[in-house]
This record gives C-alpha cells, sequence and structure tokens, in this order.
C-alpha cells in the first residue's frame, strides 16, 4: 500500500521486528489500554485466588457491560463529532420502563397468551422510542443550533420526569417470558461452537480477501507471517471465549447481540460516508464544510443513531433487571462516557473507536464486579474507578508526548 | 526631533527551517518619532516585530537589538516582560475581551486591588485619566462589546499605554477602519508624539506613511533596503524599494493556450455573512477562459479570499452582479453545489482549512468525494484506495504509504495532498488560494508544473497569490484588486510589479511608466 513515488525501486521488505514496533507505535493507545485490561484482571484473578476468572464470573461480568457498552458505541460517534449526550442513561431507563409498562400493563389485556408478539412489540415500542427523541434533540441541536450539553442535560431532566409519569414511583415487572430472554438467554453450547467457527473462517477469509485485492491494485503486502499470526490470535481469543463461557451456560444472548451491534457500527464508523464524514467534522469542521459535507445531516444522524441505541440498551436493561424502575438508567450516561474515553476517544473531537469503547466498557465493569467480589464499600469503588479514568488518559498524554 | 536612538536592530537574522525570513536586519530608530515599516507580505516586517514583542525570544535569532542603550534580552515569559521593558503591540487582531468593560480591559492582570479585592473606583479613575490624557474618547464603563472597531483599538492603545509603553507597535492599525475612523486615529498618533511616545508603524496603506511618519524603513526579502526620512521619499519611490529585483527563472511555463471563456463574474457585490453591514466585495468583474491561469493580486484585506469563497458559496452574501458559468447564470449554494457545477477550491489556510491533520492521506484525498466509491451505503474502499494512489503519484506525494498521518507530512506534501483531494472530482475550474504559502522552493516548482499541466489539459485555473513574482510568472492574465474592488485586468505583456503594486495600494495607475 505504499506510494513512495520518490523512488520506484521496491523497497525491501521490512523486518517483523521493525514491522512490530512500527504498528505498536502507530496504535500505542489501543496496545495500552489492552494491557491496562490484563492487568487488572490478573490483579483481581491473585486477589480473588481466581474465583474472578471462572467461567460463571466471566460470564456474568460479559453479561453486565452489555447495557452501558451499546450506550458507549453510541457515545464514541457523539464525541467523536465533538459533541456530548448526558442524556442517554435516562433515555434507556426511559425506554426500560416505557417496555415494562406496556409487557406488564397493556399486551397482557391486549393478547393474552401471546408473549413472543408481546415481546417483539415491545421491542419496536422501545427502540421507536429511542429513536424519537433522538431525532428531536438531533434537530434542536442541529438544526436549531443550541449546543448539544445543554439541549441533552435538559433532556436528561425531561426524561427524568416521563420516567416518573410512566412509573408512578411503582416499579413495574418486566420478568415475561421470550422478554427475559433478550439479556438473561444462553445459547446452548453448540451453536456457540457453530458461531466460533463461523467467526474464525470469517477472519482468515477476510485476510486472503484483502491481500489478493491488495496485490491486484499492486499495493505493498504486509509481512504474511505477521497477519497470520495476528489472525491465529484473534481466532484464539474467540474459541477461547466459547470455550469458557460454555463451561458455564453458553454464549450469553446479550452479548451475542453486542458483538453483532458493534461489528456493524465497527463497519460503518470506516466504510460508510457517514463514518467517515464523522469523524472528518471532529476533525476538521473548516475543511469539512469546505469539502462539501453536510454537518448539520451528519450532526442530526449522530443523535437519531444515539437514540437508536439508547433504545436497544433499554430493552436490554428492562430484560436484564427484569422490571423498570424510577431509578432505572441513573448515571450510566456516565460511564458510556468513562468507557468512549477510556478507550481513546478524543473529547477534542475527530478520534476513538468502536473497538476501543468496548474495551473501555469492559474495564468499568472489571472494575465494579472484582471491587465487589472482593467487598470493597461502594465509596472506594467509585474512588478507584474515578482515579482509575484520569490516570488512563494522563497515561495516553504522557506516552503521546514522548513517543 | 534629536538623534537620540531608542531602538537600535544590529544584524538581526531570523531563520525557520527552511527559510530565512530576516537576513541581516539593521535599523535605528529614534526616540518620539513614528517610524513606518514598509515591504511586501512575507518581507519579514511580522517576525522583526515577533521578535520585539518577545514572542521569538531572546536566543531563537542573531544579532542584538539595543534598547535604551541596553541589549534588548527576552528570556522565558518573554512576551510579558517586553511589555514590561515598555514594548507594547497592538495586534491587527484586537485582544480584548468583549464581555468587559474598558476599564477592565485596560487593567487586564493588573487590576489595582486593596486586601485581594479589586478597588473598582481607582481603576475606573486610573482609566479615565489616561484616556484623557491621550484624548481618546470612549468611556471607561462601556462595554467592549458595544464599541465599534475604531473604539476597540483606542482602547488598546490606552491598554498598551497603561503599562508606560515607551515603543507601541501599530500592526495595520487601519485595515478594518473606516475613513474617519483613520482621520481620529491620526490624531491619536500626532497626540502620542507630542508625549514622547515612540511608534512603530505598519501599513499597507503607502498613503499613511507620508500621511504620519518620521521615517521609513523598507523591507523586503527579509533584508532593510533603506531607512530614509519621510520627507525624503516619494509613493513611487517606495513602490520601487519595496519590489525592486530581477525576477528569475524560477517559473515554468508551458506551452499554454487559452480557449474560450468558460467562467464571467461582472459587478459581483457581497456583504459579510455575519455583519451584513460590512461590505467585503464591491464590484468585482472578471472572466476566466478555459486552459488559462488568471492571477489574482492584492494587498491581504483586500478582498481576494472573500471573493472566491463566495464564487464557492461558502462566505458572502451576495447583494448584487452576476455569475456565469459555460454563458449561463448560477447561483452557487454551498461546496458540494460548487463541485457538482466542475469547481474546486483550494483554500488558504492549509491546516486550519484544507485538511483533516489527525487523519491518514488517503483518508484526506478521498473526504470530499467519497460519493464517488460509495453504493448506497458502503465505501468501496478498494477504489478509493486506486484512486487516492493514483491521484497521490501523479501529484508526487512523498510520503511513506497512504496510510500515513498528513501532519507528519512537510508543508509542501501537505499541500499537493489539498491539491489532490480537489484534483480528485475532475474540475473545470480550479481556484487556489495562495497555493506555495510557507512552503519550500522546490514544492514550489513541482505546484508549479503541476498548475501548468492543468492548465494545458484546459483546466481553468483562478491563483490568488501575495507573491508579485508568483503572480507575474505564473498567470496569463492579472485581476487586481483594491479595498473589495476588482481594478484593472492586466495581460501578461503590460504588467509589471510597479503596475500591479500601484493598482494595489491604491494609487493611480497613471502617475506610473508603463
Amino acid at each position: 500500500m505504499a506510494v513512495s513515488t520518490n523512488v520506484n525501486a521496491p523497497k525491501p521488505t521490512a523486518g517483523i521486528g521493525a514491522e512490530l514496533g512500527r504498528r505498536f507505535r502507530s496504535n500505542i493507545q489501543t496496545y495500552t489500554i489492552i494491557l491496562a485490561l490484563v492487568a487488572i484482571w490478573a490483579l483481581f484473578a491473585v486477589l480473588t485466588n481466581g474465583s474472578f476468572l471462572t467461567a460463571q464470573n466471566v460470564s456474568n461480568l460479559f453479561r453486565q457491560m452489555t447495557v452501558t457498552s451499546f450506550l458507549a458505541i453510541g457515545m464514541v460517534f457523539v464525541i467523536v463529532t465533538g459533541n456530548i449526550d448526558l442524556s442517554v442513561g435516562k433515555l434507556a431507563g426511559f425506554v426500560s420502563v416505557v417496555a415494562a409498562y406496556f409487557q406488564a400493563n397493556v399486551w397482557y389485556q391486549m393478547m393474552p397468551n401471546q408473549p413472543l408478539i408481546a415481546a417483539i412489540l415491545s421491542i419496536l415500542i422501545g427502540v421507536g422510542v429511542g429513536v424519537l427523541f433522538g431525532v428531536l434533540q438531533g434537530y434542536i441541536i442541529a438544526y436549531l443550533n443550541v449546543p448539544a450539553f445543554i439541549v441533552t442535560l435538559g433532556g436528561m431532566f425531561i426524561l427524568n420526569g416521563l420516567i416518573l409519569l410512566v412509573t408512578q414511583g411503582k416499579t413495574i415487572p418486566a420478568n415475561q417470558p421470550y422478554f427475559s430472554e433478550i439479556a438473561q438467554g444462553y445459547l446452548p453450547p453448540l451453536a456457540g461452537w457453530v458461531i466460533a467457527a463461523i467467526v474464525v473462517v470469517f477472519l482468515f477469509w477476510n485476510m486472503f480477501r484483502s491481500r489478493q485485492s491488495r496485490a491486484r491494485h499492486g499495493f505493498e503486502l504486509p509481512n504474511l507471517g505477521l497477519e497470520m499470526a495476528a489472525t491465529i490470535f484473534f481466532s484464539l481469543l474467540v474459541v477461547g471465549y466459547v470455550y469458557w463461557v460454555n463451561q458455564y451456560r453458553g454464549i450469553q444472548t446479550p452479548v451475542l447481540l453486542l458483538a453483532i451491534t458493534a461489528l456493524i457500527m465497527a463497519y460503518v464508523s470506516n466504510n460508510t460516508r457517514f463514518g467517515r464524514y464523522a469523524y472528518a467534522i471532529g476533525g476538521n469542521r473548516e475543511a469539512s464544510r469546505l469539502s462539501g459535507i453536510n454537518i448539520r445531516r451528519s450532526v442530526f444522524l449522530i443523535f437519531v443513531l444515539m437514540g437508536l441505541l439508547s433504545g436497544v440498551a433499554g430493552i436490554v436493561l428492562a430484560s436484564y433487571v427484569g422490571y423498570g424502575t424510577t431509578a432505572a438508567g441513573q448515571g450510566y450516561e456516565l460511564d458510556a462516557i468513562a468507557s468512549a474515553i477510556l478507550g481513546g476517544t478524543s473529547t477534542l473531537g475527530g478520534v476513538g473507536t468502536v473497538f476501543g469503547a468496548l474495551i473501555g466498557s469492559l474495564i468499568m465493569s472489571s472494575l465494579t464486579t472484582g471491587l465487589q467480589m472482593l467487598n470493597v464499600a461502594p465509596a472506594w469503588q467509585y474512588l478507584v474507578k474515578g482515579g482509575v479514568l484520569v490516570l488512563a488518559v494522563y497515561a495516553d498524554v504522557y506516552f503521546k508526548k514522548n513517543r | 526631533m534629536s538623534d537620540d536612538i531608542i531602538l537600535d536592530f544590529r544584524n538581526v537574522t531570523k531563520r525557520f527551517p527552511g527559510v530565512t525570513a530576516l537576513d541581516n536586519v539593521s535599523m535605528q530608530i529614534r526616540r518620539g518619532e513614528i517610524h513606518g515599516l514598509c515591504g511586501e507580505n512575507g518581507a519579514g516586517k511580522s517576525t522583526l516585530m515577533k521578535i520585539l514583542s518577545g514572542v521569538y525570544p531572546y536566543g531563537t535569532y542573531e544579532g542584538s537589538i539595543i534598547y535604551e542603550g541596553k541589549e534588548l534580552n527576552l528570556g522565558a515569559g518573554a512576551i510579558r516582560q517586553a511589555r514590561d521593558e515598555g514594548i507594547a503591540i497592538v495586534y491587527q487582531e484586537l485582544t480584548l475581551v468583549p464581555n468587559m468593560t474598558v476599564g477592565e480591559n485596560v487593567f487586564l492582570g493588573k487590576e489595582p486591588s486593596a486586601k485581594g479585592s479589586i478597588d473598582w473606583s481607582e481603576l475606573y479613575a486610573n482609566t479615565r485619566d489616561i484616556l484623557a490624557k491621550y484624548r481618546l474618547d470612549v468611556s471607561p464603563q462601556a462595554a467592549v462589546k458595544h464599541l465599534g472597531v475604531g473604539k476597540m483599538q483606542m482602547v488598546e492603545i490606552a491598554k498598551a499605554l497603561s503599562e508606560n509603553a515607551k515603543i507601541l507597535i501599530l500592526d495595520e492599525p487601519t485595515s478594518a477602519l473606516t475613513e474617519s475612523e483613520i482621520d481620529k486615529l491620526m490624531e491619536i498618533l500626532e497626540n502620542l508624539r507630542g508625549h514622547g511616545v515612540t511608534c512603530i508603524y505598519i501599513t499597507h496603506k503607502l498613503e499613511e506613511f507620508f500621511r504620519i511618519t518620521d521615517s521609513v524603513t523598507i523591507l523586503r526579502d527579509g533584508k532593510t533596503v533603506t531607512t530614509q526620512p519621510t520627507r525624503q521619499l516619494t509613493q513611487e519611490k517606495l513602490v520601487s524599494y519595496m519590489v525592486g529585483r530581477e525576477m528569475k527563472e524560477r517559473f515554468p511555463r508551458g506551452h499554454r493556450q487559452p480557449r474560450e471563456v468558460i467562467f464571467e463574474v461582472a459587478g459581483l457585490q457581497a456583504v459579510d455573512p455575519n455583519e451584513t453591514s460590512r461590505t467585503v466585495l464591491d464590484g468585482v468583474t472578471f472572466n476566466l477562459r478555459r486552459g488559462e491561469i488568471l492571477g489574482i493580486a492584492g494587498l491581504m484585506g483586500s478582498g481576494r479570499t472573500e471573493l472566491v469563497t463566495t464564487i464557492f458559496g461558502e462566505y458572502g452574501k451576495i447583494t448584487g452582479g452576476v455569475i456565469k458559468l459555460e454563458g449561463k447564470e448560477v447561483h452557487i449554494s454551498d461546496a458540494r453545489d460548487a463541485m457538482h457545477k466542475g469547481i474546486s477550491l483550494v483554500p488558504e489556510d492549509r491546516k486550519g482549512q484544507g485538511l483533516v491533520l489527525m487523519q491518514s492521506i488517503l483518508k484526506n484525498i478521498s473526504l470530499a468525494n467519497l460519493d464517488q466509491f460509495s453504493t448506497f451505503f458502503r465505501i468501496d474502499a478498494d477504489a478509493e484506495m486506486v484512486a487516492a494512489t493514483q491521484q497521490a503519484k501523479s501529484l508526487g506525494v512523498k510520503a511513506p504509504n497512504l496510510q500515513a498521518q498528513v501532519d507528519s507530512l512537510s508543508g509542501g506534501n501537505q499541500q499537493k495532498v489539498v491539491i489532490a483531494k480537489w484534483l480528485l472530482s475532475n474540475p473545470k475550474i480550479l481556484i487556489m488560494d495562495d497555493p506555495t504559502r510557507g512552503i519550500d522552493v522546490g514544492a514550489k516548482y513541482e505546484i508549479y508544473k503541476l498548475m501548468n499541466d492543468l492548465a494545458e489539459r484546459g483546466v481553468a485555473i483562478i491563483m490568488i497569490s501575495s507573491e508579485l513574482e508568483e503572480v507575474l510568472g505564473m498567470s496569463d492574465r492579472i485581476m487586481v484588486m483594491h479595498e473589495g474592488r476588482s481594478t484593472l485586468t492586466l495581460d501578461i505583456a503590460e504588467a509589471s510589479q510597479e503596475r500591479i503594486m500601484a493598482l494595489a495600494t491604491g494609487i493611480a495607475d497613471e502617475i506610473l511608466p508603463v
């Protein structure tokens, strides 16, 4: 892929060591955060005498991170464009109580004994509410030029009020059949292995296809051994994960949903105009404007997307806890923002990845779980999480300066 | 006027990577005089003043500056230190806090206080005294945001004087002022001279040197040409000192054959979209032929950039005139519309407007033309890569690969990336706003060659340039702008540096021999 146009002679292939070094330097942020995750897991594994890494605990850990992860994925896009969304926690909460309300009070009377249809309708309504709210906020931000911070801060208050209106201060159950499966279901072990096999085949197919395409266009190919090693590494990660969660009850439905969503959004971020424009707008608004990008429309769509993902998060939330409460989604926006930032999203805009946000989210939820297992008081859990967030960003600033 | 020298520059040299901005500049300024500093864009005036005001501290330049008999040694915190030494600068862009009052601005950072709280009555009394002493007609309690530009400038001057400035540098103070505001400023400067304040006065408007200065130093290409008492100078002499140099063979010229007129602008008028009372274009007329390079010359602030960004649909609000593309009147609503109509704009500010610095070369090149590679939602990464590679190759972008971040490239290569980006849409008209600003000679030459190739292939090019040599070297015809108006469009055969400078500075064309 080189276009070293000043020299026409093909460059000698760089040694694996040099290539590794280059890759490491160009992705230093991703590696730092992964190393941090590994370190945290190792620490908790030692402190809990290994029970942190049991199949059951790992399974729960991943299941727990899903709700904020959906929000964190959307938050990456929002922050990348140079905006912020403070309403996502309450929006997910509102969606969860709306879904619970319909599950408990409406479908039951309209069509008793149709739990599957009821669940589907609840999902559609919940996601629809999320999108609608995203449309409203996005319109005010993008077209009426009210800063996102203020619009979504207001949105947070409004949603809080709406939650109280729907719940009337009471807890609404949402533990009906099918609906519960969304966040509490598990895939049979065999299905897990089939998925793992598909993913591994896809990883290799994708690697060879991309090499082929590069070769066809005459671009320099990356070191084959290194690419093989990377592909094998990721395949082992997937196989290992499936093996481990199968020791407990199998792949968790919400984790599967999250993985699919993350893959789609990672693809969107890089391979669609929508995604590219988001990064360009956050990177240099003026250059984007002069490049003919419709900034208003892009920002509007970003908030609609955020609404959609908040809707999904709300449905998973309702299913996960099994009821809708007045406190639903409280503080989730902060977890989502922290996850995105831990994962390398720049608050100045223009930089950030879906993958990073997932790792960030996993770190946050690992801290919660691990500290709980160690019986650390909630006060100290907050102190540790806050400290880790600031420390991680400082480490990033430090490495960038001393690269 | 005495021969008491307050400030003496001795062989000051300032180098930037690849450029020598100041080359052995020597200049003496006498106490109490108003000393004009004159030169083309890029002659080194701003660099010199940045050294004096501490932006470039001691040690980053060679030579010495003797101030009040001692060598000026501005170290760390140099800007503050320069102010403490009594050297104050009033920039072209005003640096006031709009939401504060005049008094608060004048004493910003040095508020008189007693027991930790600000002594407001003293602050306003002091402000009133300063304003009265120098006959600055502003109320101390007025909010700065409600003042006009002329009054804001008075506040800036008051702020500088409140620190007991001995030397006041005025950098293009009149560029945003109306005629009556300029008259007022001249009165103030006379009054300052009466109080013994030394001024260094920088302007592009030559007549102002004759109105107010006692002597003038002319800089050219980073060197001092001469310092002379103003009364010994004439405008023509000034101009010839400013431009007097040989033209070198730095500009490749192919076999350009201008064809039919593709683009016409007649009587274009426009106002600032954010401040509709401010006229930015006041009657611009020109036409552009396929296969030619039309140079637009003019000083900074003459409306060159405003003209092209207005044509591109991204700046001025058009209030009059006609734009015709291929004989048909067009209304260009925004950048996307302009691109669809076959117009590309390589903007003036490479980093601020041209590139997303944190992104790869590939993404920068394709940004404005992702539609070309997209089918419904998906961007065809291969097609994108192929097209960008081809562009990068044909422009000779030197980079390890297209995934490299653009901010790791040299200025010249960055500019090539911007040009590659704008050529991807195969424009019929390519507007280039100062395309070689801040890049080295070799890269300039490559860009000139590229412009030649494009013109030979029939692209119509509009090139804005701050360098007269470049305009003369590259253009087929030259349009000169002055205060938002187009003056003459000169054929290259009848153009000369003196003539362009005369038109650009607003001196009547006839006074100079052609």
